[in-house]
């Protein structure tokens, strides 16, 4: 089927059942997920499936509907229920779509090798990461491998005569596992994800990290509650961008909802800190070349040396706030309508060894393992469960858990004092390993 | 436990619109899509009885799932009708009507699960999904898959004023007034946001023992929250109502009633100070904190884990778990409750399990696969968000017990420690059974009395220390409602009494004064 031509139509079926403007955004996809555990297939899940969103504007009033039925009846029938949701709605001058026709030039998005490879090459993989895992003998059981694929493609078109497509995919490759040592349990695990198949880690080299993973904090013990330094390796760190991308969210700012608000051109963090959304980056797991209501991608620095730089908007967001797009519309498939987001936002990294980071701090906590929900956007306060490696002299002197950290935004963004070289950018929200000077730590 | 899906990672979602995802679709509620797809069933045999005609199509597709081999087959028919509307900062700001339909296949074979689904739901498609669903099965024995035949359940979900029929400005009407209500508790309240959903799940299940079952769940979910600002710094409380039920939801709580206790919660929090950080007593305050239980507990008594013997609570049944005071139920049938499913998404009648009774375990929670696996019986716990998933154990509606103490005299008897009020939610490792929660709203507790509002607490431990440490329970159970996460989303609700734990690790920012 011609989706790009059917996306087109279906804006004019809008348009002409009552609509001012519309958008139609539809999507295709296929994904397959093999799940091994103790050498044998667990599951095996595979679908196609597809669906289209449909935006109405009347009268200054936006609705939407959505639909996962693509026969012209049921279609019709979706566009007249958002149509007829319309009269419920506010109007506001705000509510307008994009024309932007051009598209940014991303590479890497599609690979036509996921497809190719048969099925029994799949499961011979995640048996193959799991089988490796199990080798070591303190791992006493396997939490299952897996091997998962999707591809999708994606068409929006609008009344504004904007209409794009593009076409992506991703595969992954992953183990968890659990060690019991008397008494004790713990569990770790390893993913890899990439857009192209033949980038997969190694079988070999996933199973060696997940092994890691689950005996780096066997034998834990309990520290003092005390102020130490903290610092986040690259496994954990991005749990501290969740809540200022919510708080650098162009909507929650008019909001007056964003500890950020007010800091524009203002220092928030230390010079050591810079922060990057590039949806551009070749074969980046969040990268496009449009973002979700058809605004064509940029690279932009957010906070650069510590200076807040900006903040994300949508078509709808942006004309409130008197600005143009960002091209940070995001969306959450066909059901809904587009909200704001990154694509792939990461703190750029640092000069210095991982291991120096260690070697330089006296007491402190190197964290592996953190929960909670990270700042919160609204007050910038943080407080979370945490699990790692107690560095006393410079160096990793035992395993810690069932600690919590604390603190707020400020205080945490501008103690960051270190910042490492390991950054790895097949991550959609990634971080080097970094430290923050001083942090409440809770523990005896 | 299971590696990240792949496809999450670059769909950023709005966190209103989370409720809009769910994929689905319905029959009854659409007289349209119910002929399409049974017109694409069977072309010129749109004579027939709909329900026979299903039957012989769902039967054949049964037959042709089990044709490689496998133990067990079934196929599930969804559809959804959901409306999601978001009213912020004074204007009706979104509207999104959602229609979504679809069916999968399940073959099992011993340990093993294939499944297929598909959005566009005929005979050939749903032969193409067995096909695939089969592919695990292959030389396997199998079973001869018996002729379905309809079954009845109970239902405990009552409808007065059905969502079908009602008109949008009786939804648009409650979200006003919780908007009102919200701004008019306090001039400090300097916005609302609230979000109403509501949606009609249709559901068909055939399986090769020769069930059929099909039956309609209306939900509704209502969420305000309030951003306040004072004393330099800023606030958002939130409050939910949600159930199985008609629209006569609102006539049994008020919209205003919900603002006004999410209101509350914002205003008394301006006033939080730094929390003090290191074990301490908690005492939990009725309701919603029986997400603790839920997640440091429930969770790890599903049967999933326990099949795959990795499980905090492998091994451990019949054997004392708990102080003998708490006693932990997980019940599908309370009356419209959030949690409630009449029968679970693999057709297995909703019951009242008790999980853990005065501290010894009795009992997982199951699914099909889980319970043959255990050779255990069926709890009514196989669920799934959409036929997007495959059937997993989940709770319903989990709770602690009540106790024989009395709320008051429980915080009275506490001489230093927190009180939390309410939870924002939490999550556990299911293997390891560490925990950890967020508090919403939780105060200092000195002398036996609440006193300072605190701001950033956070719980962490291990399931295990949090049921034995538990040594009192008050009399006063309550229920709030939830979005569960694993992999995939479930409605459920978390009940407990007051109750009191001794000695959690507390997060919070300022060292404690040593006393």
């Amino acid at each position: 089927m011609d989706y790009k031509a059917l996306a087109e139509q279906l804006v004019k079926s809008c348009t002409k059942t009552g609509a001012d403007g519309a958008e139609v955004y539809l999507e295709t996809g296929r994904r397959l997920s093999i799940d091994v555990r103790n050498g044998e297939i667990e599951t095996v899940e595979e679908s196609a499936s597809q669906g289209a969103g449909f935006r109405v504007f009347v009268k200054g009033r936006m609705a939407f509907s959505s639909c996962n039925d693509l026969r012209d009846a049921s279609l019709e029938s979706a566009i007249g229920r958002a149509i007829e949701f319309a009269k419920s709605t506010t109007a506001d001058p705000n509510n307008v779509l994009p024309d932007e026709r051009a598209i940014t030039a991303v590479e890497g998005l599609y690979d036509p090798a996921i497809a190719k490879a048969t099925m029994e090459q799949k499961i011979e993989l995640a048996k193959a990461v799991e089988k490796l895992a199990m080798k070591d003998p303190r791992i006493t059981k396997s939490a299952g491998s897996g091997y998962g694929e999707g591809e999708r493609e994606i068409f929006i078109a609008n009344s504004n005569g904007l209409s794009k497509s593009y076409k992506a995919s991703a595969c992954s490759l992953g183990v968890s596992l659990v060690c019991e040592k008397g008494e004790q349990k713990t569990s770790g695990g390893e993913s890899c994800s990439r857009r192209f198949f033949a980038d997969l880690k190694a079988p070999s080299e996933i199973a060696a990290r997940a092994i890691e993973r689950a005996t780096e904090l066997l034998d834990p013990r309990m520290v003092k509650t005390q102020r130490a330094s903290v610092i986040f390796g690259p496994e954990v760190g991005a749990s501290i961008l969740g809540g200022i991308l919510a708080a650098i969210n162009g909507e929650t700012v008019l909001q007056g909802a964003s500890f950020l608000g007010s800091k524009l051109n203002q220092k928030i963090a230390s010079d050591l800190v810079t922060l990057v959304d590039d949806p551009t980056r070749a074969k980046g797991p969040g990268s496009k070349p449009f973002d979700g209501e058809g605004v064509p991608t940029q690279k932009r620095v957010l906070v650069d040396k510590g200076v807040l730089k900006g903040f994300l908007y949508n078509t709808i967001a942006a004309k409130r706030a008197g600005v143009k797009s960002t091209g940070n519309a995001s969306r959450g498939g066909f059901t809904s309508l587009p909200g704001i987001g990154p694509h792939n936002f990461f703190m750029v990294a640092g000069a210095i060894a991982p291991a120096e980071i260690i070697k330089a701090t006296k007491v402190g906590l190197l964290l592996k393992g953190v929960t909670g929900y990270g700042i919160n956007a609204v007050n910038g306060n943080y407080s979370g469960g945490a699990e790692g490696l107690w560095i006393e002299n410079g160096q990793v002197a035992f395993p810690v858990k069932g600690l919590t950290i604390a603190g707020t935004a400020a205080e945490m963004l501008n103690g960051v004092d270190m910042v490492g070289n390991d950054l790895d950018l097949n991550r959609a929200t990634a971080t080097p390993i970094f430290r923050i000077a001083v942090m409440q730590i809770g523990g005896e | 436990m299971k590696i990240p899906d792949y496809y999450v990672a670059d769909i950023p979602r709005r966190k209103f619109l989370e409720l809009g995802l769910k994929g689905g679709l319905a029959l009854a509620a659409t007289p349209l899509l119910m002929d399409t797809l049974l017109a694409s069933a069977s072309p010129g045999l749109l004579a027939a009885p709909p329900l026979a005609l299903d039957k012989l199509m769902l039967n054949r597709v049964i037959r042709k799932a089990l044709e490689r081999g496998g133990d067990f087959a079934d196929v599930y028919v969804e559809n959804r009708i959901s409306r999601n509307i978001l009213l912020e900062e004074g204007r009706f700001k979104s509207a999104e009507f959602g229609i979504s339909q679809g069916a999968g296949v399940r073959v099992i074979l011993g340990d093993k699960t294939g499944y297929a689904y598909t959005d566009d739901v005929n005979e050939t498609t749903l032969a193409r999904a067995a096909d695939v669903a089969a592919y695990i099965a292959r030389g396997g024995k199998a079973v001869k898959p018996v002729d379905i035949k309809e079954a009845t359940r109970p239902s405990f979900v009552t409808v007065k004023l059905p969502l079908a029929d009602l008109a949008d400005e009786k939804r648009l009407g409650v979200m006003k007034r919780a908007h009102q209500a919200a701004l008019d508790y306090d001039p400090r309240i300097r916005m609302a946001s609230i979000s109403y959903y509501d949606e009609v799940r249709g559901r068909v299940i055939a399986n090769s023992e020769g069930l059929y079952l099909a039956d309609e769940l209306p939900l509704l979910f209502f969420i305000v929250q309030a951003l306040s600002e004072g004393n330099s710094t800023r606030h958002m409380g939130r409050e939910r109502l949600s159930r199985h039920s008609g629209f006569e939801m609102f006539d049994e709580v008020p919209p205003e009633q919900v603002a006004k206790t999410c209101a509350r919660e914002a205003i008394a929090m301006l006033d939080a100070k730094d929390c003090p950080a290191g074990k301490m007593d908690v005492v939990m305050q009725n309701g919603w904190g029986g997400v603790l239980v839920h997640e440091a507990i429930g969770h790890p008594l599903e049967a999933d884990n326990i099949a795959r013997q990795i499980g905090a609570f492998t091994g451990r049944l019949n054997q004392k778990v708990a102080s003998p005071i708490f006693t932990m139920v997980d019940d599908g049938t309370i009356p419209n409750a959030r949690g409630t499913v009449n029968f679970d998404d693999e057709g297995t009648p909703a019951r009242r399990n008790v999980l853990i009774k005065e501290g010894v375990l009795l009992k997982y929670m199951t699914d099909i696969l889980s319970a043959k696996q255990l050779t255990m019986e069926r709890t009514g716990n196989g669920r799934r968000e959409s036929f997007r998933f495959l059937p997993i154990p989940r709770m319903t509606n989990t709770f602690i017990e009540k106790g024989k103490d009395k709320p008051e005299a429980i915080l009275a008897s506490t001489k230093s420690g927190i009180y939390v009020q309410s939870l924002s939610g939490g999550s556990v490792n299911p293997t390891t059974g560490v925990f950890n929660f967020t508090c919403r709203e939780a105060y200092l507790v000195e002398n036996g009395r609440k006193t300072t509002p605190l701001k950033g607490a956070t719980l962490v431990g291990n399931c295990l220390d949090i049921i034995q440490n538990t040594d009192a329970v008050a009399d006063d159970l309550d229920f709030g409602p939830g979005i569960c996460g694993k992999g995939q989303n479930a409605e459920v609700t978390c009940g407990q009494p007051t109750l009191r734990i001794r000695g959690i690790n507390v997060g919070g920012t300022r060292a404690r004064a040593t006393t």
